[in-house]
């Protein structure tokens, strides 16, 4: 009897033990950096999402070029600032620039306010006036030494093509440490986090920039990954018949003209991904190819204006969907 | 006796075991519902099982939702952009969001996409 009792005991015990303290699904939806975002993990409770929300709502608050109560507002408006995370981001932005020949610069904020839109007041700049707004802009006005950042000629910065991936690769790092996955979408960067609980692949769909209801394809990823897609139908007005989307070539200081709607990296870390997708954006297909194949450390997906897909080699096995012309290295 | 003891106490954790099977197989069901926020906050919950139009309202403006076949989208805004409207006809995945008004519809149903890059 004493036996029989102890049995059901542990057996009650093992029982109870899985439900204990269940990691169940838990999402909250914020507003910040002039997007919407949804962060979905697997959690037994719902501080790590609390914090989660409070990281972002603090990088929102510090990283905003608009908000004057912003550090990166302050520094804008001086001209220098001490400031380890925003010495940090300039550095980091300022690599991934080198790398992509100046296709990502975050000091075309000047640039970006001539065609309205930071304050949707859109309107298409001369090119006199573009010609004046050159000297206020480049990566060469713009010094870091330990952590202060030093702007000079009135260039002003903008963070806005990596401060959501830098979001993400935070947030990742405060799952990965409390041993929670799950999935964020920051706008237009994604970042997945460990394995799903039944195990299987995270699917993300990649938007069909000519029906923005419709999916392009989809993408099968394992573990953490950050996803981040750049297009022309993002953000954009049009005028007199032209569409002029937010992205801003550093050459002409002038919205991208391509023969591609979107461009989306795959990679380990957001702030590269992020960066990455807007420096191939400006860049073209056949120069984005040649980076992948020189640089590694990220795969990517372009999709042309007349719908075709092409995919690095390393994403063809994991997209569904959709016909790709697969890129060797 | 011992045997009888025996019985009742292995039905007694098949029956538990049972029991939490069935719990989990019941809240793993996928809901049809979509659930509608402001700022944040759950203002309406839609059953997309039953065609409709819903007007939600507040401070900052209105969104038209319509149901229909199963799927939800905004049909009508006040926003200037109307970009909620490009979401389209939807039924899982990530949220169809109002930037302006702050309306976010999202769905309960187990997603057939984790997650959608725009």
């Amino acid at each position: 009897m004493k036996r029989a009792a102890a049995l059901l005991l542990a057996l009650l015990l093992l029982a109870s033990a899985g439900c204990a303290a269940p990691k169940t699904l838990r999402q909250q939806t914020i507003f910040a950096m002039n997007t919407v975002m949804d962060l979905r993990i697997y959690a037994s409770d719902d501080s790590l999402l609390q914090e989660m929300t409070r990281l972002l709502s603090e990088l929102d608050h510090e990283l905003s070029a608009t908000d004057a109560g912003s550090a990166l507002y302050a520094l804008n408006q001086t001209g220098q600032a001490e400031n380890a995370d925003l010495a940090q981001i300039v550095s980091r932005a300022s690599a991934i620039s080198d790398e992509t020949g100046g296709a990502l610069d975050i000091s075309l904020y000047n640039a970006s306010l001539a065609w309205g839109f930071p304050t949707g007041e859109h309107r298409v700049p001369d090119e006199a006036e573009l010609a004046a707004l050159r000297r206020t802009i480049g990566l060469d006005k713009v010094a870091v030494s330990g952590d202060v950042v030093t702007l000079s000629d009135g260039v002003k910065l903008d963070f806005g093509a990596v401060a959501k991936g830098l979001a993400a690769d935070l947030c990742r790092e405060k799952m990965e440490n409390a041993g929670v996955s799950g999935i964020l979408s920051l706008g237009a960067s994604i970042q997945t986090v460990g394995t799903k609980p039944d195990g299987s692949d995270w699917s993300i769909g990649v938007q069909d920039p000519e029906d923005p209801s419709n999916i392009k394809l989809t993408l099968r990823l394992k573990g953490s990954k950050a996803v981040v897609t750049s297009g022309d139908y993002q953000r954009f007005f049009e005028q007199d018949g032209v569409r002029y989307c937010h992205i801003l070539d550093p050459e002409t200081l002038a919205p991208v003209q391509s023969d591609y709607r979107s461009v989306t990296i795959v990679a380990d870390s957001g702030f590269l991904a992020d960066g990455l997708s807007t420096a191939l954006y400006v860049m073209g297909f056949e120069a984005g190819v040649s980076l992948w194949r020189t640089s590694g450390g990220f795969e990517a997906v372009w999709i042309a204006d007349d719908g075709s897909v092409s995919v690095t080699e390393g994403l063809a096995p994991l997209v569904s969907g959709a016909e790709a012309e697969v890129i060797q290295r | 006796m011992k045997t009888r003891i025996w019985i009742l106490l292995l039905a007694g954790v098949f029956l538990a075991l049972a029991g939490i099977l069935v719990i989990q197989k019941l809240t793993a069901k996928p809901a049809a519902v979509a659930e509608v926020f402001v700022d944040g906050a759950l203002v309406r919950t839609i059953d997309l099982q039953t065609d409709g139009v819903y007007r939600i309202e507040s401070d900052r403006g209105w969104n038209e939702l319509t149901v229909r076949d199963g799927k939800i989208a905004v049909t009508a805004a006040s926003c200037p952009g109307g970009d909620c409207l490009k979401f389209g006809w939807q039924n899982s995945g990530a949220p169809i969001t109002c930037l302006p008004n702050r309306m976010t519809i999202r769905f309960t149903a187990e997603a057939a996409l984790d997650g959608i890059v725009r």
